[in-house]
């Protein structure tokens, strides 16, 4: 039975002002938290480093610190080469670097394609709001393949948000724009989320099969999804998909880091340290990899938990926590804190939630005995018909 | 493959993904670490190797790795980098550094180039300001990571672009200083922003105008009745924006941005339309205290602006908002007294009240229009 518009619209209203107090205390505790000075003394200065020893590699792309590009297009083209960087390496330095050349253009000279690309920079920098303003004038003015991409990222922003309408209609107005395997995952992500993952599944599977002379990066986008809503339905087929996505595009880093959750949850450490050798640098995957030492009780595991206590402690010290999901999850399953793992899933549900924040969010809130502060998430899955197999129940 | 653009698409996947990939897998950012000591007058900077590379040419033979030799090459230019980006101050002047030990460090993410200085200020007394201002040009998600060492325990402070500068004094800013600070700001914020500048103006008009009476006409009201009236109107104004700005600072309710900014200047049309037309009603001091609300969510986005890694947030809530009000006392204090001068003037009712609605109403419309986050009503 569906209740009144009204009804629905206040017991939202007010489930979300519940929300928002738990965040207050979540705000709280993290202050109290980035005030503690959680810091051991600088490490030793060594003065007799040998001639030979490489002390540093620096990346293949030369970063610009002369005189910025003078025409739309070359700043574009730079700015686009920095973010591919910061794609396949997992390195932020890019994302500033992009930044630091796009922030003194002239707002009046800014083109549509500069727009999306700024837009990209404010998601990886969690400024959803401007982001989706930038988005937004290029829906509204741009045309051709800027639009299609501002589409595009505006629906992948809502659904990473879990604003499942808006993500609905930004990805019928792409598929209306460009219909294909792309607008097909992007509908197909958003009614996965939405109850019915079962049919988004069968349907996206069907047009995948249907377009085999659709581009590789069609065919690997639809193929990722496929692995997100099989896992989401317990369907072992994921692994196959996102092998698959790895084979063509092994830097791509958000895949990679999903097959890697799903052997640790389907109690395979072994594949995680092979999937994850050479991405220690990469925070969500080095988590993941330490997980995996520790269930395989791996000599280096000591050595990596240090080095990643090390860096969350720095992290925490700079002040922006753009890594609470990462955080959280080696707080809970490293540190074996529940608790503290519980404050940064909550404040990371704020602003990210798709089935790994959810997930991290429930599963804390069990661990720390504290299930009725993760009853708002349940409430906004129900509101919104979400299941999902990765999503533990509430009793132990 | 008929209908696709292939170059379209390229361009589509690569952005597409690079969404994804770098919020949730963020290495380490770039960072420079900064110890001080000012009672010890000793001074350590460590700057990544990566960093430094960008800033004096440490790759001679352009094979992208940096050895032992090309780093013991660069020495000289790394001093003087340093020596140009990080400034130590006192009431006397700068402070001179001495370099004592360098050689490399090792954090989290790879080695640094690390060096000790000793600090000599020119007036012999211990340091109180630091500065820092390398690589944010190029990076401006660089930050410098600054730990004070004092008798009485170390306190850590982040150097970003706007910091400018950081007091060496071994207390933490007291929540005095950062109410003042903030007062500041609200004062500026108020006098600065045209909206809340016309809000006022449409809002004080009619308490320099008679009472319509039942005749259409209006009778005219003396001084203290006036001032009375205005002083109601002020007050419910200040009263509601505090509440909503106490609200969105603490994180109660949030509304997104763009459509509050949208708000307010609709509410000022909406105001100075009712001067002439009153729809809502002639008690000016219940619009005041509505559309307050509204505003009191406008302030809140420019104070959370200011207070990313502010720690005393009560003092800046209170200090932003002192400000906002002091603002607002002086601005009516000279104001309304030239308004009340004019209103004895036939012309006064007759034009200028109706110019200056005109103008106020439109332009107010204008940025509503502007500011409304529209494209399509997604999202």
């Amino acid at each position: 039975m569906r209740k009144p518009t009204a009804i629905c619209s206040i017991s939202k209203r007010w489930e979300r002002w519940r929300v928002s107090r738990r965040r207050l205390s979540a705000f709280l505790i993290l202050m109290v938290l980035s005030t503690e000075p959680a810091f051991a003394g600088p490490s030793p200065i060594n003065p007799d480093f040998a001639d030979t020893a490489i002390l540093a590699q620096l990346p293949n792309v030369r970063v610009n610190t002369a005189q910025p590009p003078s025409s739309p297009e070359a700043l574009a083209s730079q700015v686009h080469e920095y973010i591919r960087q910061a794609r396949s390496t997992g390195d932020p330095r890019f994302i500033g670097y992009a930044e630091g050349i796009l922030s003194p253009w002239p707002e009046n000279r800014m083109t549509d394609e500069l727009r999306v690309l700024r837009a990209t920079l404010y998601q990886s920098q969690h400024k959803f709001d401007k982001a989706r303003t930038d988005l937004r004038t290029v829906i509204q003015q741009g045309y051709g393949p800027q639009r299609l991409q501002a589409l595009l990222t505006l629906a992948n922003v809502q659904t990473v948000q879990g604003r499942y309408d808006q993500a609905r209609t930004a990805c019928q107005q792409l598929q209306q724009a460009m219909p294909g395997l792309i607008s097909q995952s992007c509908l197909a992500l958003v009614d996965a989320r939405t109850g019915q993952a079962r049919e988004a599944y069968q349907t996206l599977l069907a047009g995948y099969r249907q377009a085999r002379g659709a581009a590789t990066s069609e065919q690997l986008w639809a193929l990722g999804t496929l692995g997100d809503l099989a896992d989401q339905l317990d369907n072992d087929k994921a692994e196959q998909y996102w092998r698959e996505v790895l084979l063509s595009n092994p830097d791509d880093l958000y895949i990679r880091a999903e097959l890697a959750d799903w052997y640790l949850r389907h109690h395979r450490a072994q594949p995680v340290l092979a999937l994850t050798r050479g991405y220690e640098k990469v925070d969500s995957l080095a988590v993941l990899r330490a997980i995996a030492m520790r269930r395989l009780d791996h000599p280096d595991a000591p050595t990596l938990v240090q080095r990643l206590r090390e860096r969350f402690s720095e992290a925490r010290w700079r002040g922006s926590m753009l890594h609470k999901r990462d955080y959280a999850r080696f707080q809970l399953h490293v540190e074996n804190d529940p608790e503290l793992a519980l404050e940064f899933a909550l404040a990371n549900w704020k602003t990210q939630r798709e089935p790994p924040d959810t997930r991290l969010l429930l599963l804390a809130a069990r661990e720390a005995g504290q299930t009725e502060r993760s009853r708002p998430v349940r409430q906004w899955l129900a509101s919104h018909h979400q299941t999902d197999a990765r999503y533990p129940g509430d009793t132990p | 493959m008929s209908h696709h653009n292939p170059l379209a698409f390229a361009a589509l996947w690569v952005a597409l993904l690079a969404l994804m990939s770098p919020v949730a897998h963020a290495h380490k950012a770039s960072d420079s670490f900064i110890y001080i000591s000012p009672d010890e007058g000793h001074l350590r900077v460590d700057l990544a190797l990566r960093d430094l590379a960008l800033l004096v040419s440490l790759d001679r033979n352009g094979d992208q790795a940096v050895s032992g030799a090309e780093v013991r090459a660069a020495r000289p230019a790394i001093t003087r980098t340093v020596e140009q980006g990080v400034m130590v101050s006192n009431a006397g002047g700068p402070c001179r550094l001495t370099g004592q030990r360098w050689g490399i460090s090792e954090h989290s993410d790879g080695n640094y180039a690390a060096a000790d200085y000793r600090i000599d200020c020119a007036d012999g007394g211990t340091p109180d300001t630091l500065r820092y201002t390398l690589l944010f040009h190029i990076d401006p998600l660089h930050r410098a990571l600054v730990s004070i060492e004092g008798s009485s325990g170390s306190r850590l402070a982040v150097f970003g672009p706007e910091t400018g500068e950081i007091s060496l004094g071994t207390r933490p800013p007291s929540p005095w200083q950062t109410f003042l600070t903030f007062v500041h700001q609200g004062v500026l914020h108020l006098l600065m922003g045209m909206d809340h500048l016309f809000f006022l103006l449409v809002l004080a008009i009619p308490a320099t105008l008679g009472v319509r009476a039942a005749t259409g006409s209006r009778r005219a009201l003396g001084l203290t009745a006036r001032i009375k009236k205005l002083a109601g109107i002020a007050t419910a104004f200040t009263v509601a924006h505090s509440i909503t700005l106490a609200l969105s600072a603490l994180n109660i309710v949030n509304l997104p941005s763009a459509w509050v900014e949208t708000a307010i200047a609709l509410s000022i049309t909406v105001t100075a339309i009712n001067v002439i037309w009153p729809v809502l009603g002639e008690r000016t001091w219940l619009l005041a205290f509505g559309f307050g609300l509204v505003h009191g969510f406008g302030f809140a986005s420019v104070l959370s602006d200011l207070t990313s890694g502010q720690s005393e947030l009560a003092s800046a809530l209170a200090g932003f908002n002192i400000g906002v009000e002091l603002g607002q006392i002086g601005l009516l204090l000279v104001g309304f007294p030239l308004l009340y001068a004019l209103a004895h003037r036939p012309v006064y009712e007759r034009a200028m009240v109706p110019i200056m609605l005109a103008v106020v109403g439109v332009t107010s419309l204008v940025w509503a229009g502007q500011r409304v986050p529209l494209p399509g009503w997604i999202g």
